[in-house]
């Protein structure tokens, strides 16, 4: 049997590792775009802090995987099963796995072109964002999202000046409340951070040789930087499946065992479309969990082991300075459409907590500070069963398993 | 292999499991040494109180696949396959808890640790006491435990499927590894209703 794997990142790793535990023999071809050896994608953030070692975020594969790096595929001919790359190859494949994970979402302003404008998806981005810091001594992050986050403390860590450009009201604003929102925005700018809200970026401005060295803003406002950094978002990579018979929404649709429309032709992690389990649609949850777990569904079905993933579920850990947020499900729904919300917030104790319910289910939370239990309301809302108690039960700091499940170990 | 049992219905509440396992995890290895070190030595093992006011021991089931170990961000959760034990790295952790949003039992704490990580705050979580078990010695938890709430011996199948159920439903899962069509939280849930009605008809039901 030969599996065919495109892209290097952890859905196609994980993938590997159940192929090759479930099929010692089998052949496992894995292509490859970067240049660097499987590393640990959120981690590049930390490189740009500086507190750990490129080393650190190596992914070992597990043996007898052929490793093709630097090319990437163009055409998918799934009546043929062969894959064709930039570099001229034709791949045959038995099994093929679709993991080519999301690439950074452009912007509209004018001059993106200019040096030490960047987006931070991959290592080399961060290595070049590196190079620029030395004569660097502010700088620009455009969006409020996961990545801009750690972008912004990346560069403050670094010593830097640095603005945050959020075109919605406050930080994080597809994941959080305007409550949440706010205690990040405050705990930022203590810490010495800029954030400014409802704007975006028209235009960067050259400093004459090509380096960019400020931004307008759509109200006129003009900001100096010597480095600034895109983080609006990820789109799914699927432009090479045009026309190859595997059908793409946003991202490339799969059923529950990460099957696509096409043959023998899987997909998972943040190129897939999948169901999301609080929001009951479709949705693509580009985030390192999910991708992993659907890589090791997919790679189990592909030997023919038949595996199942319920759905996935948004979520996001993060720690600004001291304080921890936790997010999980449609913590924002859309108003007027029947989501109940409860919420608790403890000034003294610097605690918050947001609970979101349909029905009897509960389909989102956010938790600020004391996150210790989150995952047992994760648990809870991807059950997608009645909350069993009491829902003001589920507002206390620690939500035991023992109030929810009888377990008997 | 034999594993640490809880059965939650027997605890009293009485925290010795906190106090040994805290003991088992300082540098002195003795309680009344162990409360003057620094950092403090803290348990792996918590005793919280459920849904109608009784105890409940809370403790790292070391599931399979263990959810915590896919969400790691620096790889630093791996299982001890001759152990049966999931494990934590304190020189990759990063401390990043993004641990604590995939346990679905909430066993996960992040500080300075006498035991792993005195001078940096950590993820720190059960070890099944494998430096006890090296000795020949039981975890420090099951020792102390006095009403039968934490035991160790072989744990029996069905007590077994129903901790890794938790974790699958987060993971994804095998087909023949399922117990019937039904999906696994529902049927804890049931099980659940049937107990809350056991304690209503004892009076201590829902007030
Ligand atoms: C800075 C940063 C911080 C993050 N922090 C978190 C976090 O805290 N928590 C969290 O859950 N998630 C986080 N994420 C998201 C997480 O990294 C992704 O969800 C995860 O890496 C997705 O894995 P994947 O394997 O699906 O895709 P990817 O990691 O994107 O891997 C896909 C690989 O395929 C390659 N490729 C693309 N097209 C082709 C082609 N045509 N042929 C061959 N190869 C191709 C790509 O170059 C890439 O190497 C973060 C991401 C970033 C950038």
């Amino acid at each position: 049997m030969r599996h065919l794997i495109l892209g290097s990142g952890i859905a196609g790793l994980q993938a590997a590792r159940a192929i090759r535990s479930a099929q010692p023999e089998a052949a496992i071809t894995m292509l490859g775009r970067e240049p660097d050896p499987l590393y640990a994608r959120p981690m590049i953030s930390h490189l740009l802090e500086g507190s750990v070692q490129p080393s650190q975020l190596e992914l070992g594969l597990p043996p007898e995987v052929r490793l093709i790096s630097q090319d990437e595929a163009v055409a998918v001919d799934a009546a043929d099963k062969t894959v064709a790359t930039q570099q001229g190859r034709k791949l045959a494949y038995d099994r093929l796995l679709i993991a080519t994970g999301a690439d950074p979402r452009g912007i509209g302003a004018q001059n993106t072109d200019l040096e030490n404008i960047h987006f931070m998806r991959t290592k080399v981005q961060v290595r070049d964002m590196l190079e620029a810091l030395p004569g660097s001594r502010r700088a620009l992050v455009l969006g409020g999202g996961l990545v801009g986050f750690k972008a912004a403390y990346g560069f403050l860590r670094q010593g830097l000046e640095v603005t945050m450009l959020i075109r919605s009201e406050y930080p994080l604003s597809q994941q959080v409340d305007p409550i949440t929102g706010g205690l990040v925005r405050a705990k930022l700018q203590e810490n010495g951070l800029d954030v400014l809200v409802g704007r975006d970026v028209a235009r960067f401005e050259e400093d004459g040789s090509g380096r960019v060295r400020g931004a307008e803003l759509t109200d006129g406002t003009v900001l100096d930087c010597d480095v600034a950094v895109v983080g609006k978002g990820v789109l799914p990579v699927t432009g090479f499946l045009q026309g190859s018979g595997v059908d793409v929404d946003l991202g490339v649709l799969v059923d529950e065992e990460m099957r696509t429309s096409a043959r023998d032709v899987f997909a998972a992690g943040d190129v897939a479309e999948h169901f999301d389990l609080a929001r009951d649609e479709r949705w693509v949850n580009a985030i390192w969990p999910e991708a992993a777990d659907q890589g090791r569904i997919a790679g189990l079905n592909m030997t023919g082991v038949p595996a199942r993933y319920p759905g996935s579920l948004s979520r996001n850990t993060i720690r600004i300075f001291d304080l921890d947020l936790t997010t999980c499900g449609l913590v924002n729904p859309p108003a007027d459409s029947g989501y109940e919300i409860l919420r608790e917030e403890d000034p003294g104790r610097g605690t918050y907590r947001r609970l979101v319910f349909l029905g009897d289910r509960l389909v989102g939370a956010a938790c600020v500070n004391r996150i210790e239990h989150a995952g047992v309301l994760r648990s809870l809302i991807g059950s997608r069963t009645p909350v069993p108690c009491p829902r003001e039960d589920l507002l206390r700091e620690s939500v035991h398993p023992g109030g929810l499940f009888p377990f008997s170990r | 292999m034999r594993q640490v049992v809880v059965r939650p219905e027997r605890c009293v509440g009485c925290m010795q499991c906190m106090a040994a396992c805290a003991a088992a995890h300082s540098q002195s290895g003795a309680l009344a040494a162990a409360i003057r070190e620094y950092p403090l030595p803290g348990p792996r093992v918590h005793v919280g109180s459920g849904r109608y006011g009784e105890g409940f021991p809370n403790r790292c089931r070391h599931c399979d696949p263990a959810p915590c170990m896919t969400a790691c961000l620096p790889g630093a959760i791996y299982r001890d396959g001759n152990w049966d034990t999931v494990l934590i790295d304190p020189s990759r952790c990063i401390n990043c808890a993004s641990c604590a949003m995939a346990c679905p039992f909430g066993v996960i704490r992040y500080h300075r640790d006498p035991w792993v990580s005195p001078g940096r705050a950590v993820a720190v979580k059960c070890d099944n006491c494998l430096h006890r078990r090296a000795k020949g010695l039981i975890p420090a938890c099951a020792e102390v435990c006095k009403s039968g709430a934490l035991t160790f011996q072989e744990p029996d199948r069905a007590m077994k499927r129903r901790t890794d159920e938790i974790s699958r439903r987060t993971s994804g899962y095998v087909d023949q590894e399922r117990s019937g069509e039904e999906a696994p939280g529902f049927m804890l849930l049931r099980q659940l209703k049937k107990r809350s009605g056991q304690l209503a008809e004892s009076g201590r039901g829902p007030r």
